[in-house]
């Protein structure tokens, strides 16, 4: 987006609510959208554009869930004016969806601009500011977890489904340290519901006493925090969410929660997941938060479950997940 | 007045106000203000508001607000229909804004 120092001659524009994003008009917004160096990898909710008299657009922003996304204006409207209509417009859209927690990143150069709108900083990296419209939000909800004392270690799950190799992650990471807390990811986008994902990681390690399981929230490897069509080269925005999201976690939840240890197995089949270890074992460091490697527990791996479940694998499946897993497998079993 | 869920009312256009109300489980209000005209105007802009939450008994809240410039006429009404919606109550009086 333009954040407008200058002011110049403006252009004419129509605010245009409720843009549908198809055929024609989907390609006309991907295009400006690449040029203003977004990549449009859809999930638009609502669209809100700024058209020129000729219907040439000039600004777009779209609210995806509880995220404001694909937010840019051309240059030729200069002046903080465009955006901020967009913005407020995507804002009262939301609010009218009953949605009032919102977040959004953007290029650090834009801050103050979101600032004016009601938005205020979480985290931020060289490249991406991650905001949310509620001042201390995340401190909020920080508070409201009980922060434990000796050495506390954390490591981030979204046992999809939960699994023996889950187990032994937990088991282990926990002999390590005084308190684990355990974050099962809460975005609903996996095969299992995060309802059944939490239940079956307590379930799972209610055996361990110093295990706490909580839900991940909005803060960690959420929609809001893995933005990925933010930079042109995909492999580059997979890095650029992955240091966002680990920024989050070693300048906000670590010192909040007295954590100093985090937990990952080695990841030898998901790129996306090795990456985002290889980023954290680069950048928790320096904020004196060491990362933990352990290794995974032989040819264990949550997807490997779901696949044995489509090939209605039952051997398998009870192979690889504990007892306390499969009530919550069978039930899924059932519904698909 | 008890704040029950979040409660909006206002805009991000020129000259208005938007307010935004929420529960708080702990005594007081929090207000969170930004203002295009903060350096001249904040502290008034703050005082309507919270006199308003006080005059109908609020004192668990937290407030966001985004002004661009209201007069404290609409400081005031905002504040108030934020309230209003946050507390799920119908009971306000139309008297000509001597509201009790």
């Amino acid at each position: 987006m333009s954040p407008g120092r200058e002011t110049g001659n403006k252009m004419d524009f129509f605010v245009t609510p409720g843009v549908l994003l198809s055929d024609e008009r989907l390609k006309k917004t991907e295009e400006f959208l690449a040029r203003m160096g977004l990549k449009y990898e859809g999930g638009a909710d609502h669209t809100v554009q700024l058209l020129s008299e000729y219907g040439e657009i000039l600004g777009n922003g779209c609210l995806c869930g509880n995220v404001l996304k694909y937010i840019a204006v051309d240059e030729r409207l200069q002046g903080e004016g465009a955006a901020v209509t967009l913005v407020s417009e995507l804002v009262s859209e939301a609010y009218r969806r009953g949605i009032t927690r919102l977040f959004l990143f953007t290029k650090a150069e834009n801050e103050m601009l979101f600032r004016g709108v009601g938005f205020y900083t979480i985290a931020s990296t060289q490249d991406v500011c991650f905001m949310e419209n509620s001042r201390g939000g995340i401190d909020r909800w920080l508070a409201s977890m009980e922060k434990q004392k000796g050495v506390v270690g954390a490591c981030v799950m979204n046992c999809n489904p939960f699994t023996k190799g889950h187990r032994y992650l937990i088991e282990t990471a926990a002999k390590l340290v005084d308190h684990l807390e355990v974050f099962v990811v809460s975005e609903d986008r996996s095969a299992f519901p995060f309802a059944d994902r939490i239940e079956m990681v307590r379930r799972g390690t209610a055996d361990i006493p110093n295990v706490l399981v909580r839900p991940s929230g909005d803060y960690m490897i959420s929609h809001a925090t893995f933005p990925t069509y933010f930079m042109k080269d995909r492999a580059d925005a997979d890095s650029v969410n992955a240091a966002l999201d680990l920024t989050v976690f070693a300048q906000k939840i670590a010192p909040a929660l007295n954590i100093t240890k985090r937990f990952v197995g080695t990841e030898p089949y998901c790129s996306v997941t090795r990456n985002y270890n290889e980023i954290m074992k680069k950048l928790l460091p320096a904020y004196g938060i060491e990362v933990v490697e352990i290794e995974r527990l032989g040819g264990i791996s949550a997807s490997r479950v779901r696949e044995a479940l489509a090939d209605r694998d039952t051997k398998t499946v009870d192979e690889l997940v504990p007892e306390s897993s499969l009530p919550f497998i069978l039930k899924r079993g059932q519904d698909a | 007045m008890e704040i029950k869920k979040t409660g909006v009312a206002g805009t991000m256009e020129s000259s208005d106000i938007i307010v935004r109300i929420e529960p708080k489980e702990t005594e007081g209000v929090e207000l969170a203000l930004e203002s295009a005209v903060m350096q001249q105007y904040g502290k008034q802009i703050e005082k309507v508001i919270r006199e308003t939450l006080d005059e109908l008994g609020v004192t668990r809240a937290y407030v966001n607000a985004v002004d661009k410039g209201a007069l404290d006429c609409t400081v005031a009404a905002r504040t108030l229909a934020a309230a209003y919606r946050a507390a799920e109550s119908t009971d306000y009086v139309w008297n000509g804004g001597k509201e009790k």
